[in-house]
């Protein structure tokens, strides 16, 4: 577990990814004492996450070029973890009145008061529904990616990447190299584009000339990658057998004619990620509709401090813009709460500040372009017929939520307490970003102005042993 | 090498074990999750929906959509993404929310 036992941390911080790491690192080379709370087993997050115990690392070939950048930033955290409380294994799932919190390790429940919070908590692949997506066989290219990368395990036999953007070509250039057979690659939007784009920036960033040897190991495999083309549908009587795909116009619908079928036992889906907002909603920060970033996140100031005082939001959780940037929100989060709490001048607080906003400023130009390149098209939306499953938990489809929004039900929390939408066991995450766009197209409203679903505790399933551990009591909040 | 899903190249895998899926024997290695063990050997359906009987598996792989879930040694609900494998671990494909089975 390592770290000193701190009674009191000053800075709590929630999630050990890129940008709470950095956020830890900064705070406590000021002197700030600081406690991390980590649901993984080892820090590092999705992106710079270890190997399990058991496992022995030979070649860190397929781990890069992540493995590199993780490594220097895990070995910073290393030279400062000594004034660190790390607690991997810690769930936070509430967080109540009166700053207090919730979290379980080893199936014990434990409260904890905060100050500073930072709330690192990443994201999410899209979830997309359109027909067969509920099918086993179905992943999402980041669920791929834990399994080939963090398990070293291929997710089927014939796998078909299906999506958009850099992501699904990391995922099946890591399936070949481990051995397995990628079908084929789809991109719904315009590679030559983003290629072009990528080309412009590589030569002051090396981030993305790893995505152009990406494409030529692809190539070189004989891996079709088709440009402008979406999966349409997963057939298979109890798993994946086929899917169907087709040519898609600029808007990502399918051109009726060129469908077709492909042979395959796995669909890897990669259209970006969502922000995982759960904490920042409990602890009741204001949030924003910003779908370029991923949909809901909260809003901040230049400290990466929410509208709640003294909790700040980093990284992809606070808006998707990839591990770089969240390492560098992470920092200024961190140099802030320092001087907030007085272990460092505000003179001091720019100094270090200075070369983290110079270098973001860079980031923000290069995430500006690809945004406009693989931001999600209408078409995207549409996919679902009447009889598919939206919400995977309650088992509603949508031509259920169609009908309560003909007859009425017009808000998400409104069609949650009526079709229980949302109120299963992943509270919401796999169906209310759907659910926003189809409300949006019902009710023919802006999907900015479609409130999103209140985020009540526990945010994921908690044992009643875990609740029954938990010492002393806890005020809800209003509006729960 | 076993002719499974595993890839064997530049890591070296720890102590081998079996683990109980429905009765049946399978493989895992030390520091694999359940979800890991149990797509390498192609088993991919952990529950069946409580309204539909339909079959659902592995699907975000990180623990959030709860569509891997199955009864561990007892326990309903267990996410096998999120969850190590053990020597002598029992798994049965869950139906439903299913019953958690207290003892006594």
């Amino acid at each position: 577990m390592g770290g000193g036992r701190l009674k009191n941390p000053e800075l709590i911080i929630i999630g050990a990814g890129p940008a709470g790491i950095a956020a830890a690192v900064e705070a406590a080379r000021a002197g700030v004492t600081v406690k991390i709370l980590d649901e993984n087993p080892k820090p590092g997050g999705r992106i710079y996450g270890q190997l399990n115990d058991g496992f022995k690392l030979l070649n860190p070939g397929f781990l890069s070029p992540d493995y590199e950048k993780g490594k220097v930033l895990l070995a910073e955290f290393n030279t400062i973890r000594a004034k660190i409380d790390y607690l991997q294994d810690s769930l936070v799932f509430a967080i109540f009145e009166n700053r207090i919190m919730a979290f379980h390790q080893a199936g014990k429940g434990q409260r904890l008061a905060f100050n500073k919070l930072v709330l690192a908590t990443g994201a999410y692949d899209r979830p997309v529904p359109f027909p067969g997506w509920t099918l086993p066989g179905v992943l999402t290219a980041g669920g791929a990616q834990t399994l080939v990368k963090m398990q070293r395990v291929l997710p089927g036999k014939n796998i078909l990447f299906a999506g958009t953007g850099p992501l699904q070509l990391v995922v099946a250039n890591q399936v070949l190299d481990g051995g397995g057979k990628v079908e084929a690659i789809l991109e719904a939007g315009e590679i030559n584009n983003w290629l072009k784009l990528l080309k412009g920036f590589s030569r002051n960033w090396g981030l993305l000339t790893d995505g152009l040897q990406y494409m030529r190991s692809i190539r070189k495999a004989g891996v079709p990658l088709l440009r402008r083309h979406m999966i349409l549908e997963a057939r298979g009587d109890r798993q994946v057998e086929e899917a169907v795909i087709a040519e898609v116009d600029k808007d990502w619908r399918a051109i009726d004619k060129t469908r077709r079928i492909l042979k395959v036992d796995t669909i890897c889906l990669g259209y970006g990620l969502v922000p995982s907002v759960e904490l920042t909603r409990l602890v009741g920060c204001q949030h924003r509709y910003a779908p370029d970033l991923g949909g809901w996140i909260p809003t901040r100031n230049e400290d990466m401090e929410t509208s709640v005082p003294g909790v700040f939001a980093v990284g992809d959780g606070a808006g998707v813009a990839g591990s770089a940037m969240a390492m560098l929100e992470g920092r200024i989060a961190g140099i802030s709460t320092a001087q907030s709490l007085g272990y460092i001048s505000s003179e001091e607080s720019r100094k270090r500040k200075k070369p983290y906003l110079n270098d973001m400023k860079k980031l923000g130009r290069l995430r500006d372009a690809l945004d406009r390149i693989s931001y999600p098209r209408p078409g995207l939306f549409e996919l679902a017929h009447d009889d598919t499953i939206i919400c995977r938990c309650e088992e509603l489809t949508l031509g259920d939520i169609k009908s309560a929004i003909d007859n009425g039900t017009i808000e998400m929390n409104a069609l949650k307490r009526m079709t229980r939408m949302g109120m299963g066991r992943c509270q919401g995450r796999m169906c209310a970003p759907a659910v926003q766009e189809i409300i949006a197209r019902q009710t023919q409203t802006p999907a900015a102005e479609i409130e999103y679903l209140n985020q009540r505790p526990p945010t994921k399933l908690v044992a009643i042993d875990v609740l029954e551990s938990l010492p002393g009591e806890f005020e809800i909040r209003h509006g729960w | 090498m076993t002719p499974d899903l595993r890839i064997w190249k530049d890591v070296q895998r720890g102590q081998a074990f079996e683990i109980e899926v429905d009765g049946l024997p399978v493989v895992a290695y030390e520091g694999e999750t359940v979800a890991a063990a149990l797509m390498a050997a192609g088993i991919r359906t952990t529950n069946r929906t409580a309204g539909g009987d339909e079959p659902r598996g592995i699907c975000c792989g990180i623990g959030l959509c709860y569509g891997c879930t199955m009864v561990i040694d007892g326990v309903p609900n267990t996410r096998t993404c999120q969850t190590l494998a053990q020597p002598g671990m029992r798994l049965e494909t869950q139906k439903g929310l299913q019953r958690w089975e207290v003892a006594d």
